[in-house]
């Protein structure tokens, strides 16, 4: 009976060798492209894993997945790309969670002489240029333009004055910071809105909801609210919802996930900015391959973006 | 010669105290290295050190403050809070050491604090550091206003960046650390006090020692190599968030005790829980290079950490029988 921990590490040992010989057939030269997300838990990276994985399958390329458990964990980002550098992937594609931190990472890759391509989320490129690192393109939706399309959306919708609520991201964050920035651009165009709440919600869920509460205590008459992700969004339609409000204010969230489709339908959201991060995996897998051949490719690479409401919320994938 | 035996006697007794860690952490290492040709190798092996540092450094003011049967929850959002102080400070212009003198004063004062409140406001550790925890991190983010402040500096990046005869520089900082608590554990009176009042605290007391004084050190010690884990971390990534950190008093916590150490106090050793960070680090670093999905990660991790503690139980139970 004594002997079970030590069977129990043996066991374990095993099934972890077992689990590797299943992912790496002997004597392959296929091309091995490392992909580090931000997160495995957000359906936004589960649908651009799917693009990459079906790209992957059609271009019979050797695809490596791997990323943290809180997009805010930038360090354990890097330590997963140092790791993937050791492997010798012959090219890199990023979505950093840090625009800046994401950068003494890259130069890591430079060092050992392995292509990166970024996804979605901009290098800071100051830093960038300080630190002398280079990477092969940016594939990625244009955050501002999708900013934007959400502040003309409400510009059209409302004819009366309006107060207006905003959900922001994680502060110094490129990608929230362009929608943000996108989004004002279009209501300082329409005088007649005004907004009267703008707090960071660091785009989950939990946090979305409570912000909006505490923003329904002092502005209980908001008649829109924008949140820069969906997760935000969902939490601030519970909370709306709690307040006795559901169905009487705006709510734009971006990104489009299924469960923000689901309430555009059934009328508790009024839209949410569609980028198609399947599109960008797959994008990304077809370039990272190109690149590994030593192809070359545009420095930057954009992918479509859409508002999608309840005219259009069935015929946009 | 002398100096060859006296090695010997180091490594038998760090084979002695801490048997059940290290025989794991060996064990380990021999699957990895079976498993992928890509974990023996001298690059990977020393990215592992790096990426071990962090976590490390954190866990030795743990060990200590465990040692005593406190708790420090604070250490994640005490780290986010020294980081961005001394981020800012570098980007004012202060010059490196002086920034990063403040930083680690900085750190003692949070952990001093700590130590105060829990011995003369009478308020069990887990309360106090839970507080401070919350503070920590509001500070953190009213100082910064909720963004990161990065872009350093050559001199103070090269602090992550740069080694020393082929070693990062951040593993030999941990290795002077990890020596000097050795030392201060085993040849001084602070560390005899750590161990006697985890023991029992109240006859230490009565035999007239000034425990309130030694435990508020033990505290700003804590504190104190957060703070060097924090400026390691800022120049690894050139940034500083209000952010960072979360979770590490949980790492901190998780490999100090697969390192030996007791929760209840008074037993364990601070090279155990060097072992212990190693643990956790080869194993995310082997379960990436075997490219084993980060959902799944936790799952290996979690059984991992039970495995551990049940080998060195195990391991002790047969030692006293």
């Amino acid at each position: 009976m004594k002997r079970w921990p030590v069977i129990w590490i043996c066991l374990l040992g095993l099934w972890i060798t077992g689990c590797h010989r299943g992912t790496h057939p002997a004597g392959s030269a296929k091309p091995r492209i490392g992909f580090v997300m931000k997160v495995l838990n957000n359906p936004f990276f589960i649908r651009m894993e799917e693009g990459a994985r079906q790209a992957a399958r059609e271009l019979n390329v050797d695809l490596i997945v791997q990323a943290a458990d809180r997009e805010i964990d930038v360090d354990r980002q890097m330590q997963i790309i140092e790791n993937l550098i050791e492997t010798q992937v012959d090219a890199l594609c990023v979505t950093p969670s840090g625009s800046r931190e994401v950068v003494a990472a890259i130069a890591k890759a430079n060092q050992a002489g392995i292509p990166v391509l970024i996804v979605d989320t901009k290098v800071d490129e100051p830093t960038a240029r300080e630190m002398h690192v280079q990477y092969a393109t940016f594939i990625g939706s244009d955050n501002y333009q999708g900013g934007l399309l959400a502040g003309l959306y409400f510009a059209q919708k409302f004819t009366q004055p309006a107060s207006l609520a905003i959900l922001e991201g994680i502060p110094g964050h490129e990608t929230h910071d362009s929608r943000l920035k996108g989004f004002l651009d279009a209501i300082q165009g329409a005088p007649h809105l005004t907004v009267v709440a703008s707090q960071p919600a660091n785009t989950e869920r939990d946090q979305g909801y409570n912000v909006c509460q505490n923003i329904l205590q002092s502005h209980p008459d908001i008649q829109g609210l924008f949140a820069t992700n969906d997760m935000m969004a969902l939490g601030a339609v519970e909370a709306i919802a709690a307040a006795g409000r559901k169905g009487q204010v705006a709510i734009v969230g971006f990104d489009a996930i299924d469960e923000a489709r689901q309430a555009i339908r059934d009328g508790i959201m009024a839209g949410s900015v569609a980028q198609f991060p399947d599109e960008m995996g797959r994008v990304a897998v077809e370039n990272a391959v190109k690149v590994s051949r030593g192809e070359s490719i545009p420095e930057t690479i954009p992918v479509k973006i859409e508002l999608i409401t309840k005219d259009n919320v069935d015929s946009v994938p | 010669m002398g100096d060859a035996i006296r090695f010997l006697r180091f490594v038998s007794r760090l084979f002695k105290r801490n048997g059940g860690p290290l025989a794991g952490l060996i064990v380990l290492c021999l699957l990895l290295s079976i498993a992928t040709p890509h974990f023996f190798t001298s690059s990977n092996l020393t990215n592992v050190a790096q990426q071990a540092s962090v976590n490390a450094i954190v866990s030795i003011g743990m060990t200590f403050v465990i040692l005593t049967a406190g708790i420090d929850l604070s250490v994640g959002s005490v780290l986010a809070l020294v980081g961005v102080v001394l981020a800012s400070l570098l980007r004012a212009g202060l010059p490196m050491p002086l920034a990063v003198g403040i930083a680690l004063a900085g750190g003692f004062g949070c952990g001093t604090v700590n130590g105060v409140l829990v011995c003369w406001g009478r308020l069990p550790p887990f309360i106090v550091t839970l507080g401070m925890m919350s503070m920590a991190r509001g500070g953190a983010l009213v100082y910064t206003g909720g963004r990161p402040i990065s872009g350093f500096e050559e001199p103070f990046r090269h602090l992550a960046q740069g080694t020393w005869f082929g070693l990062p520089i951040p593993v030999w900082i941990m290795i002077g650390l990890y020596g000097a608590a050795h030392t201060l554990l085993s040849r001084t009176s602070l560390g005899r006090y750590t161990y006697a009042i985890g023991g029992n605290e109240t006859a230490v007391r009565l035999s007239g020692v000034n425990v309130h004084v030694y435990k508020t050190l033990i505290y700003g010690l804590s504190g104190f190599t957060t703070a060097a884990a924090a400026v390691l971390l800022t120049a690894r990534l050139n940034s500083a968030s209000p952010l960072a950190g979360i979770n590490y008093e949980l790492d901190a916590i998780a490999a100090t005790v697969i390192g030996g150490t007791s929760l209840m106090g008074g037993e364990g050793h601070i090279m155990g829980t060097l072992i212990g960070a190693f643990i956790i680090q080869v194993l995310r670093n082997g379960l990436n290079l075997l490219n084993i999905t980060s959902n799944f990660q936790n799952i290996v991790i979690g059984a991992v950490i039970v495995a551990a503690a049940l080998l060195d139980t195990y391991l002790k139970s047969r030692r006293k029988s």
